[in-house]
């Protein structure tokens, strides 16, 4: 990035009347014409956190255990902006499985880098294995003032 | 706080705000001025929620607003969240419905949902041409003095819009030049002033953006993010947010949380749109209209 400013750095402009340059046309556009806009989950370009980390599909709501109130297990619930409970406490080697119950997408991403799920849609889960004690505060990349903790014994 | 959909037309000369109907603009009368640009946000291709089944149908409502329009704009200021989580193919339609708007060009700056799957590559790659570090951008036009900032780049835990030192640098540096009678118009897409922290609608560092600008006679701030007008007056800059062509958010702390606002089909469209500026020269004046879909 340094050496993009370096080189850029002077590139304010100054458009008028005569510039009638059209709009960019991406040269994927084309391709992309009549291919299905919105195909499968559409989950693109997500950043795993590795093996352990796996984004998976939520089963059926009716087979699910409800996440909306109190700790249950090792489930984390992401509803109305906030993850249900804001502080789990786990065992050393469990793997916990955070779903998404807004209609807005969210993610579950480490604050300090370690982990991130891709973007997570309506009832897509992310789950990830926590093998070494400690507290792991994590957020949402696309609304950061959601946050959590899951404390690791 | 203007709610969307009450129409009006904002005058802003010499930090003193005035308005007048809506009407003036839908029926061919265009503010006299030497030049106008349109503001669209938040399009949101790839939602399908409630709020809005057809986010396309209503960006192409939006185009056809702004194709409608008296006076062809200079430009549009697009300010972010072009596509909703970056779904497969939104980049594409959105270019693809965007050549149909009569404008010379457009500009854009990313919202959080263009960067956040892939630190901004997609969005560079086709929108980052001409721009600096992670997108931000200025240029002037007849006299005016327009800036693009990227405040969606580096989202920290527990943490709000943020412009970074490399950009404040850059953007201190970009305004040192000009005299202090240019027009400033700054577009990004989280609000720059404190509009509602609890909800992240506010840009930790934009109060150091805004020091850098006190000097001049007339700036306007333009944002996106939160789906619905407000305005805010603070001596020489006027604070505008845009509603969203896609669907409408809560007012701030009105709800549970910002999530999409769930309203009857038949008065959704009240609370999208689009915003037009007419800039007055000499005078210093940029009106501006906020036009609803329906």
């Amino acid at each position: 990035m340094i050496q993009r400013l370096a080189a850029t750095r002077n590139a304010s402009r100054t458009i008028d009347d005569g510039d009638r340059s059209p709009l960019k046309k991406p040269a994927s556009l084309l391709g992309a014409l009549g291919a299905p806009l919105f195909a499968g989950l559409a989950i693109s370009a997500g950043v795993l956190a590795g093996p352990s980390a796996l984004p998976i599909r939520a089963a059926t709501a009716a087979t699910r255990p409800t996440t909306a109130s109190a700790p249950v297990g090792s489930e984390v619930g992401i509803r109305d902006f906030a993850f249900v409970p804001r502080t789990l406490t786990v065992s050393v080697g469990t793997t916990v499985t955070w779903t998404n119950r807004d209609e807005e997408p969210h993610t579950v991403t480490s604050a300090n880098g370690d982990f991130s799920s891709p973007g997570l849609d309506t009832d897509e889960a992310f789950s990830r294995k926590f093998t070494a004690p400690g507290t792991y505060t994590y957020f949402c990349a696309l609304h950061p003032h959601m946050t959590a903790t899951i404390i690791v014994k | 706080m203007a709610w969307a959909g009450s129409g009006l037309l904002w005058t802003a000369g010499g930090g003193i705000l005035s308005s007048r109907s809506l009407a003036h603009a839908a029926t061919g009368d265009p503010t006299p001025g030497d030049f106008s640009f349109v503001q669209i946000s938040d399009t949101h291709i790839g939602f399908k929620g409630e709020a809005n089944k057809d986010v396309i149908g209503t960006m192409q409502q939006a185009i056809a607003k702004i194709n409608a329009l008296p006076a062809e704009p200079a430009f549009v200021l697009h300010t972010g969240d072009l596509t909703h989580a970056q779904k497969a193919g939104a980049f594409d339609t959105v270019a693809e419905n965007l050549k149909s708007i009569r404008t010379s060009r457009v500009f854009y700056v990313p919202g959080e949902n263009d960067v956040f799957a892939d630190g901004g590559k997609e969005y560079l790659n086709r929108y980052g041409k001409g721009t600096l570090g992670t997108g931000w951008q200025s240029f002037d036009y007849r006299g005016a003095h327009f800036i693009g900032l990227v405040n969606v780049a580096s989202f920290k835990a527990a943490g709000l819009g943020n412009l970074g030192p490399e950009q404040l640098e850059w953007f201190e540096k970009d305004v040192e030049r000009l005299s202090s009678s240019t027009p400033i118009v700054v577009f990004a897409h989280v609000p720059l002033w404190a509009v509602y922290p609890k909800w992240g609608w506010v840009t930790a560092d934009g109060e150091q953006a805004l020091s850098y600008l006190k000097r001049f006679g007339s700036v306007t701030v333009l944002n996106g993010h939160i789906h619905q007008i407000m305005q805010r007056v603070e001596g020489n800059v006027t604070f505008h947010t845009a509603m969203s062509t896609a669907f409408p958010q809560p007012a701030p702390g009105a709800a549970p949380s910002p999530g999409p606002l769930k309203v009857p089909e038949d008065q959704v469209r009240g609370l999208l749109g689009v915003t037009d500026v007419t800039y007055v020269e000499r005078q210093n004046h940029l009106a501006i209209v906020d036009s609803k879909l329906g």
